[in-house]
């Protein structure tokens, strides 16, 4: 790490030499200490995107090309319009560094940082997800452990705060060993007036600036500069980086919060997450054109003895910072005194256009309230990894075991079991919007109360299939999510990204988070879906190897259902009806679970998006729903399709007999069934409309077959494949399989 | 003459305005939603403690709450003998508060569970089941990570019939694997010997529209349905 000397002080810093040269020509002289510790966050990696920027280009303007997108990225939340007056408010993040030091404390407090951007937008946050990757947990106490207190820590948080956790992603991979991902989402819920008088920056001189929440102490100084490095052994040193939560005062901060919006008096609002106070007031001040004149002072400290250095940068959590109105200071501090809420009016806003901070009377920063948020884009190298061919080119060997227990072994495998034992510590039904839930869909479906809609939300992407080829994996990424939400029924209506990569000063690393951000924004533009925000996270890597995580371009994906008749579930409703699955599949058996699971390989060919197909698939789908013709609908993943068609039957202990004597299936056996081709569902109809349906499908040029039909006994009768005659899957065997294996791990 | 019930909101209170939602918009009466300082008893004929996590639980569960003043004006009217509820974090309060007896410790488990479970009705004489058949099965949700009920006073709870709800299998035995959290005697609702304060852990607020239920079912507003039969009968 570079040094600088500062008040004949060495000081550590995480800034280039030319960008200290450059706070120096902005300011005209040095800074002095708590000025550069300010730019040394706010230019850091996690606060300025400095890395980034050049490719989040590639996404298309959201709020200028959708008219029902009513706030896209650079707001704290993405806003969409769903029509009847309301509007929904998303957004996700990462917490990834916290977490794998302190899994509870970095897991609960990336869960309260979220809810605060989703608060800013003036809409109560109504449900919580998170997508969420540790090491392999089998024989690994040090995975159980980040997991069992990463799960512990966004069920006591959200739980508290009466937020439902109404969804997530579980996935298990060694790449994430010593640097597991916590992916944070929210979802708020307002009309859009309260979107119209939802606060936003300091643009009024006069208005005074109020400091309301948790107190500020010596926790979390510096986290974010902590985020933009590479996880060392020293890492463990860094633990007071990390924060701690408080999800009481939270609940309460959202109750006040939005009572305060309401009475319209609150013309600014910003949470205090990254970066603390320094990132707060200047981006206040700073996107509102205007200056300020704080005293530390009045903040209402934890401990004595504070300086100023570490006062501007604590990242204390539970904290807000209110720009009032003059004339309604009194209103809204009557309101935090009922809440009995800390709070403390710490300065002005005035035209100066310079944040000016007071230690008492000592002016101790006094810096241009943009050049804060002005860090300088840095251009990074990319380059193709050379391992990738040799990757590619993995052959799938031949399976010397019975076909039969591929499947057991599958449906028992770490990233396909059932996640029950994750959910069932999340309350996810609180607020009492939880239509379809945790484990019957693919999606969590909330009702909006006082509408006939419903919204459906879906959180996912495939690591390895992104680690093959980022490109068609992101691509996949944002087909798969949207998938989720289409199998309940739901119109995919906006999407945000969380962008986990590697060391960008790498080129290789750099490289897939470049392929990967092309891939999304490629296939979003195709398929019509603003992305209205996104959230980068750098520097995930294994300590030991020194090798980057798998590349994990999160997404997330808002759907929009009209009518709870239109709502799809995924359980298999009536024996007798026919079974249609949906889409082409492929020989793309790399980075699938039964490459992983039963070969131990990581290669081979991944999956590829048909953009074409998958469009016309998605409108072939809604005509099906609008004539009410599916009743039960899973998109295929992990595992293939068969997996997705066991799951279908557990609920009601059905099973299926499947004939494909009569399709002329040209892949071999394992290609055919364990390929995790994109864009296909498994759906249940009638067997009165199979003609109509096959009509249609060749009407919209959509490949689909019928495959059988659900028998009330529980068992899967797979005839006429390539090699094998029949196969016989015990249904029983597979549920108990799919539901006792994170419970015998994790339960000792 | 109207009947007008509140719920008490506590700082951290979080099943607050879903009880609100089932009792104005799906049983059709009047309610107010009421900050525990500002609550009077003397303005309503029925109180309901909703569930959440009371000034963060912090200490135990229910125990900051418990030492309200919004507890007093409850306390005076269960003494008047109107009808008393309390919801999960409620039912923790009202414990807390000396309203009903026992204790409820951490689940067995040790963890936070969130699912839909079977409950049986083993009272109708409450404020809150009389429109329910003894030995009824009803399906309700839990979400809680202390609601493992015990008491050292058993016998007196049976022989005065203040055992209201106990946890089922769906054909209504009590075997082992239907207690989710470990309670005493499948212990999932109590009431106290002037029968007109209920505290149970299921949320009845959650299982009172048809749309929230993964059978389909209402079972939870009969709660609330009874408790208004109650006040009918006593004006």
């Amino acid at each position: 790490m570079p040094k600088v000397k500062i008040e004949e002080k060495e000081i550590e810093v995480n800034l280039e030499e030319n960008e200290v040269n450059q706070i120096k020509t902005f300011l005209g002289r040095e800074p002095n200490l708590t000025e550069l510790g300010m730019f040394d966050v706010m230019w850091s990696e996690h606060c300025s995107y400095k890395s980034s920027r050049p490719k989040l280009t590639f996404f298309e303007d959201a709020e200028k090309n959708y008219a029902h997108v009513l706030a896209g990225p650079g707001q704290d939340a993405g806003v969409i319009d769903i029509g009847d007056g309301y509007c929904v408010a998303f957004r996700i993040e990462s917490h990834n560094h916290p977490s794998a030091i302190e899994p509870y404390h970095g897991a609960a407090t990336g869960i309260g940082g979220i809810i605060r951007d989703i608060l800013c937008m003036g809409v109560r946050p109504i449900a919580l997800l998170d997508p969420l990757r540790f090491g392999n947990l089998k024989n690994n106490p040090h995975s159980q452990w980040l997991f069992k207190h990463v799960v512990r820590g966004i069920a006591d948080y959200g739980n508290c705060t009466g937020i439902p956790t109404i969804g997530g992603e579980v996935e298990f991979d060694p790449s994430f060993e010593n640097n597991c991902l916590v992916n944070v989402a929210c979802v708020g819920l307002g009309t859009i007036e309260d979107f119209k008088h939802a606060p936003s920056r300091a643009y009024f001189p006069g208005d005074f600036v109020i400091l309301m929440g948790g107190s500020t102490g010596r926790d979390g100084i510096h986290g974010v500069t902590f985020a933009s490095r590479t996880l060392t052994e020293m890492s463990e040193a860094d633990r007071p980086a990390v924060q701690i939560g408080d999800p009481f005062t939270k609940k309460i901060i959202i109750e006040a919060t939005l009572e305060a919006i309401k009475t319209g008096y609150v013309r600014g609002l910003k949470d205090l997450g990254g970066g603390g106070l320094s990132c707060a007031l200047s981006e206040l001040t700073g996107d509102g054109g205007t200056g300020a004149e704080i005293n530390l002072r009045n903040i209402y400290m934890r401990e004595p003895g504070m300086n100023s250095f570490e006062i501007m940068l604590s990242e204390s959590q539970e904290r807000m910072a209110f720009i009032i109105k003059p004339e309604g200071l009194d209103t809204v501090l009557k309101i935090f005194q009922k809440y009995e809420l800390a709070h403390a009016i710490i300065g002005k806003i005035d035209d100066s256009k310079v944040l000016k901070i007071y230690d008492g009377e000592k002016l101790v920063v006094n810096v241009p309230s943009t050049a804060l948020s002005d860090a300088p884009v840095i251009q990074r190298e990319e380059r193709r990894p050379s391992y990738l061919d040799d990757l590619l080119s993995q052959q799938t060997p031949e399976l010397t075991r019975a076909i039969e227990n591929v499947f057991y072994e599958l449906i028992a495998s770490e990233n396909i079991c059932s996640k029950e034992w994750v959910y069932r510590q999340y309350d996810h039904e609180v607020g009492i919007r939880s239509v379809v839930k945790c484990g019957d869909g693919d999606s969590g479906v909330l009702r909006i109360i006082g509408t006939e809609k419903f919204i459906a939300i879906s959180v996912g992407t495939n690591s390895k299939h992104c680690y093959l080829d980022p490109y068609e994996g992101a691509k996949e990424s944002v087909v798969e999510t949207c998938g989720n939400v289409i199998a309940n029924g739901a119109r995919p209506m906006g999407m945000v990204n969380c962008c986990n990569f590697g060391n960008p000063e790498i080129p290789e690393s750099y490289w897939y988070f470049s392929q990967a951000v092309k891939g999304m924004a490629d296939i979003c533009k195709y398929l019509r879906i603003p992305v209205v925000g996104g959230n980068v996270s750098f520097y995930n890597e294994d300590e030991v190897t020194k090798k980057a995580i798998k590349p994990t371009p999160v997404v997330m994906i808002v759907g929009l259902i009209e009518g709870e008749d239109n709502i799809v579930t995924l359980p298999f409703k009536k024996p007798g009806n026919d079974i249609f699955l949906i889409g082409e599949t492929k020989a793309e058996l790399g980075g699938s679970e039964y490459h992983s699971v039963i070969h131990d390989l990581e290669g081979g060919v991944p999956p590829k998006v048909d953009e074409q197909i998958i469009k016309k698939t998605w409108e072939f789908l809604f005509e099906l729903y609008e004539k009410k013709h599916v009743l039960a609908n899973h998109d295929v993943n992990k595992g293939g399709f068969i997996i997705t068609l066991a799951e279908m039957c557990f609920k009601n202990n059905f099973g299926a007999e499947l004939d494909f004597e009569s399709q002329n299936i040209e892949l071999n056996d394992e290609e055919f069934l364990f390929s995790e081709s994109t864009g296909r569902f498994i759906i249940e109809t009638r067997p009165e409309v199979r003609e109509e349906i096959a009509q249609m499908a060749q009407d919209h040029g959509v490949p689909i077959m019928r495959i059988g039909s659900i028998i009330s006994e529980p068992r899967i009768l797979i005839k006429g494949l390539k090699k094998r005659k029949e196969i016989e899957l015990d249904v029983l065997k597979m549920k108990h399989l799919h539901e006792s294996t994170l419970h015998e791990i994790m339960d000792i | 003459m109207t009947i007008k019930i509140a719920v008490i909101q506590f700082p951290g209170s979080n099943c607050d305005l879903d009880t609100l939602h089932v009792l104005k918009n799906v049983i059709n009466i009047e309610a107010d939603l009421v900050w525990h300082n500002e609550f009077k008893g003397s303005q309503y004929d029925g109180v309901v403690i909703p569930g959440g996590f009371s000034f963060g639980d912090y200490l135990r569960a229910g125990i900051i709450a418990a030492h309200s003043p919004a507890m007093e004006e409850v306390r005076l009217m269960a003494r008047e003998e109107k009808p008393v509820l309390g919801i999960c974090n409620g039912f923790q309060i009202l414990i807390e508060a000396e309203l009903l007896p026992g204790a409820l410790l951490q689940n067995d488990s040790l963890k936070f569970i969130c699912k839909w479970i079977y409950v049986r009705i083993e009272t109708t004489d409450t404020a809150f089941t009389s429109l329910m058949k003894r030995g009824d099965v009803l399906d309700l949700p839990i979400a809680h990570g202390e609601g493992r009920y015990y008491t050292d006073q058993l016998k007196e709870l049976e022989e005065n019939d203040q055992i209201v709800l106990k946890y089922v299998d769906r054909k209504g035995n009590t075997v082992k694997n239907a207690n989710p959290n470990g309670s005493l005697e499948y212990i999932a609702g109590i009431c106290n010997l002037e029968r007109n304060c209920l505290g149970l852990m299921p949320h009845p607020e959650r299982a009172s529209e048809k749309i929230l239920s993964p059978f389909a079912t209402t079972h939870g507003r009969l709660f609330f349905d009874s408790m208004i039969e109650f006040i009918k009968k006593g004006v």
